[in-house]
């Protein structure tokens, strides 16, 4: 089975984080070793540091490995500090097809007040916007979010350790460009199954929340799911393939 | 010879390396949606991972207003043999748990001991009303599992230093190992050795397993799991990832929890 990893970063959190990783080599040094072929990753100064700092630095990471997809963070295109003109071409440069947002932890509101047009754009694009729920994104922030934006290319990560069928099925339901990765609705019990069930393996993407969990959690939860081969090989590597190929820059 | 790796890789469950849960629960819950949590389908669910045991305590007998630790017993005497249940006691009503511990002798094929969930209740684990189980549980030798956290009002770190300073022959499984607190919790069992650690919420932390076993040794960790709450393959994987050898995982999985329950006599 291809694993395509959708949620990885790199860098050493400004608090200690133990297995954090330094940089790209190890990153894929670990996904040799555990048998993933390609990865989203995102550098941990995106986050910690300043945004347009930290995105430079992964994109540094990131040049001429074929096998890593980046991922940028975005501010408010009101302050020029990272949207400014020509993003879009910097990110096809750089190899950037996904973007995340910290709006707790960079002090903003996500909404359409401040990104009306970019997230408009985003859409036409189809732009995955990336939204973790352990990284300062609320349920409600993804509710409001969506429902000014529901043609966005949403993809939950890090959904939380309990079972949180309640507030992510309703989203599925309603907004077909919704998905969810997999490192944490793996960890709950017979819960892949069930969103598989419900609506159908192309809502998930595969994602193990490398460095923060093991590569091999996700990945033996998903070859051992109770679904299909089919189903299985959609959501390892082939519906984020699909994202990708969409993806206008 | 293939590595525990590959064989978990191949097949859901592993023949010679057989699963000990020594932390789970059972049935609905009120905070989230299961998508199986009845008696049958998770006995299905166990075996299909290779796990050979689950100890577990109900939600009906910590929550609610319910039917105590009935739903423990029908489980236990439907699957004798999967199945061994931690005795739920709630300080806040102390005459049930006088009733309960009168009764225990009848239940000894069901109980391997009993389960405390402090925070939950709002009483410390050293509080006079949980007293009678703990001298219970160390006149018998029995097995506790107590739920803490890093620095809980209820059951931190202190907490249970100070119970285990109290009581030598009850076996103490610490849930969560103190979560957060991880050189706590290793310092706990450096010193008591009457406990343990738990692996139960501790497995999405990558890299916390090889200090726990650099630290304290794997004779020192029972795998568990909050099942239903989360999901087997998952935290197997988990463990099959982190950087230590195949025979510390076969103490973890199995090795360790197969001494502990005959030292308790379950």
């Amino acid at each position: 089975m291809k694993f395509f990893d959708v949620n990885t970063f790199i860098g050493m959190p400004t608090c200690r984080m133990y297995g954090a990783l330094k940089d790209a080599e190890g990153l894929l040094a670990s996904m040799k070793v555990s048998g993933i072929s390609e990865a989203v990753v995102w550098h941990i100064s995106q986050q910690d540091g300043f945004p347009l700092d930290g995105n430079l630095l992964l994109s540094e990471e990131i040049r001429g490995k074929k096998c890593l997809c980046g991922c940028w963070t975005i501010l408010p295109p009101q302050t020029r500090e990272v949207v400014s003109k020509g993003f879009f071409k910097r990110m096809k440069k750089d190899g950037i097809f996904f973007l995340r947002a910290f709006p707790a932890k960079h002090n903003y509101l996500l909404n359409a007040a401040v990104f009306g047009d970019f997230f408009e754009e985003l859409s036409e694009r189809k732009v995955p916007l990336m939204l973790s729920l352990e990284r300062g994104v609320s349920w409600d922030n993804i509710y409001s979010l969506m429902s000014e934006f529901p043609k966005l290319t949403c993809i939950v990560c890090d959904i939380g350790v309990w079972g949180q069928d309640r507030r992510l099925w309703p989203l599925l339901e309603k907004y077909r460009n919704l998905m969810v990765e997999t490192s944490l609705l793996s960890l709950g019990e017979f819960m892949l199954e069930a969103t598989v069930e419900e609506f159908g393996a192309e809502r998930i993407v595969f994602g193990t929340g490398f460095p923060s969990h093991a590569h091999q959690a996700a990945m033996l939860q998903l070859v051992h799911a109770e679904i299909s081969e089919k189903d299985k090989q959609k959501i390892a590597s082939r519906n984020i393939e699909r994202v990708i190929g969409r993806i206008s820059l | 010879m293939k590595t525990l790796r590959q064989k978990f890789f191949e097949n859901p469950a592993v023949k010679d390396c057989p699963i000990y849960d020594m932390h789970g629960h059972m049935g609905p819950f009120y905070g989230a949606h299961f998508p199986i949590p009845d008696i049958d389908s998770m006995v299905r669910r166990m075996r299909r991972a290779g796990v050979k045991l689950l100890a577990f305590c109900h939600h009906a007998s910590l929550f609610g207003g319910g039917d105590g630790n009935r739903g423990n017993i029908d489980a236990v005497r439907k699957y004798p043999k999967d199945l061994k249940a931690y005795c739920g006691v709630n300080p806040n009503y102390p005459e049930e748990i006088r009733k309960m511990l009168g009764s225990y002798d009848k239940y000894r094929d069901v109980f391997i001991g009993f389960k405390m969930l402090a925070d939950y209740h709002g009483i410390a684990i050293t509080d006079a009303k949980f007293a009678p189980v703990w001298e219970f549980a160390d006149a018998n030798g029995l097995l506790v599992l107590i739920h803490t956290w890093g620095n809980s009002p209820c059951n931190g770190q202190d907490h249970v230093r100070a119970i285990a300073e109290k009581y030598h022959n009850v076996k103490i499984n610490i849930g969560h190992s103190c979560h957060g607190e991880w050189d706590k919790a290793v310092g706990l069992v450096n010193t008591f050795p009457n406990l343990y650690l738990d692996l139960c919420a501790v497995l999405d932390d990558r890299g916390v397993l090889e200090k726990f076993v650099k630290e304290a040794g794997a004779d020192k960790i029972l795998f568990g799991t909050d099942f239903p709450w989360f999901d087997y393959h998952w935290c197997t994987g988990a463990v099959i990832g982190a950087d230590i050898t195949d025979k510390d995982r076969r103490k973890i999985f199995y090795g360790n929890a197969e001494k502990l329950i005959k030292i308790v006599g379950a």
